[in-house]
């Protein structure tokens, strides 16, 4: 599971072009949106498009991607169940 | 007739050191494989760190160049911004279009997308200046910034109050589109150092380039340095027409030949199309000077904003620079700038410029 957040934070790093930023910068639990990260709505289609490519994960219910993207951690925990490749 | 359009300032990332006018060109910038790309300047001071991370090349070139002309005119927001690009940014048409492929259409990245349209800098300039008002951006190829630029001409024209406009244009050169365009004879077959482009005009084809330029036009003239007077497109025209339509737009204004104090040619070194520069110049007298940009900027569609941009420095009293210079003629009191540029398949533009006195 760390490997997995450490990998994810990576990519999640060079998807949405963080610069400057390395993984240890983001805390497992913070939320990335709003208060945390300070991601935006296009940022939520480009964590999409980043568990679908890696993970062969698609999210058709919103609410469940709200759940779903809230923070590394529910994004990992998330993958670790439903992962296809 | 129409009314003089101000330029109350300009604004142009280009291959040259343009962005700071206080380095005009100096020093010179060449390439010596057929390709000229700008030369980068700190978007940091004129886009949010937050917003640049998801920005590619060509749009923190428009903005930062779109929100430098509106801050050295004083302006904070503009009445109406209009652009015009040949091909948008096509960096991010190239990423989505291989995604498009590579994914077999499934899981692709908005952002490309959304970046690629070609209105994306207008919508990211008028966030930024909160302007709500007239928003337009035209892609017609080789007449993109012209047509923009008589979109605004026709809009202060018709303008009862005080107006400004940001007009400018952007094109960006990626690799795929230099192989694309080099299958079609666009460019030189070998090497030129783009310095020696006007001298190398035995063979056929250009050397490619790209560039940004902002202008903040106004009705009124405050402390403008020129005036865009007259605007004029040719397709497809054959030699005497180009002549007829220099001394038309010359007619129209009231003004003869050897009213002209400077000629700006967008002479590219393509042996098939400098015809068009020779019927232009037909009736220009001999003692008028003669400058060229395209060794400097290289081609694109939207290369007349870089010659606007130039002569908009010229008119300001900016020493022409020798790089610059194709004939040096006798030296007077600038008053008429004849701008004469065309884009490959023919597209010719003649824009007459006045220094208001």
């Amino acid at each position: 599971m760390e490997d997995l957040k450490v990998t994810l934070k990576q990519q999640i790093i060079e998807s949405l072009n963080l610069q400057g930023m390395k993984p240890e910068d983001i805390d497992d639990n913070a939320p990335l949106f709003g208060e945390g990260l300070g991601l935006d709505s296009i940022d939520s289609l480009e964590l999409m498009v980043l568990l679908e490519r890696n993970y062969g994960i698609k999210i058709e219910d919103a609410r469940e991607g709200r759940k779903v993207l809230s923070s590394v951690q529910s994004m990992a925990d998330y993958i670790g169940e439903h992962r296809k490749i | 007739m129409m009314k003089p359009v101000y330029i109350l300032s300009a604004t142009a990332i280009s291959p040259q050191h343009s962005f700071d006018p206080a380095g005009f060109l100096q020093p010179v910038m060449s390439s010596d494989n057929n390709k000229l790309f700008v030369q980068d300047p700190d978007y940091t001071k004129f886009i949010n760190p937050v917003a640049i991370r998801r920005m590619s090349r060509l749009i923190k070139m428009g903005i930062s160049t779109g929100m430098k002309s509106l801050q050295d005119a004083g302006i904070t927001t503009p009445d109406s911004i209009i652009t015009g690009t040949g091909r948008g940014s096509m960096n991010d048409t190239e990423h989505f279009l291989t995604d498009m492929i590579r994914m077999n259409e499934e899981a692709l990245n908005p952002t490309f997308f959304i970046q690629s349209t070609y209105n994306s800098i207008n919508g990211w300039l008028a966030m930024q200046t909160k302007c709500t008002g007239y928003n337009q951006t035209f892609v017609h190829r080789g007449f993109s910034f012209e047509w923009a630029l008589m979109d605004a001409q026709m809009l202060l024209n018709e303008a009862a109050q005080p107006t400004t406009i940001l007009a400018g244009c952007f094109d960006e050169l990626t690799d795929d589109y230099f192989l694309v365009k080099s299958k079609v004879d666009y460019w030189k077959k070998s090497p030129v150092n783009s310095l020696e482009l006007l001298n190398n005009i035995q063979t056929k084809g250009t050397i490619a380039g790209e560039g940004v330029a902002f202008f903040t036009l106004s009705n009124e003239r405050h402390n403008a340095s020129c005036a865009i007077t007259a605007i004029k497109m040719l397709q497809n025209a054959e030699a005497e027409e180009i002549s007829q339509a220099v001394n038309e737009i010359l007619t129209q204004s009231k003004l003869s030949p050897a009213d002209i104090d400077l000629v700006i040619t967008g002479r590219n070194g393509d042996a098939a199309r400098e015809y068009i520069y020779d019927a232009a110049l037909k009736n220009i007298p001999e003692d008028t000077t003669i400058v060229s940009f395209k060794h400097l900027c290289g081609e694109y569609d939207t290369s007349t904003g870089f010659a606007l941009w130039l002569a908009n420095l010229i008119a300001a009293g900016k020493e022409i620079p020798g790089i610059c210079i194709t004939r040096q003629g006798t030296n007077g009191i600038l008053k008429n700038i004849i701008l004469i540029n065309h884009y490959i398949l023919n597209s010719v533009s003649i824009i007459l410029l006045q220094i208001p006195q």
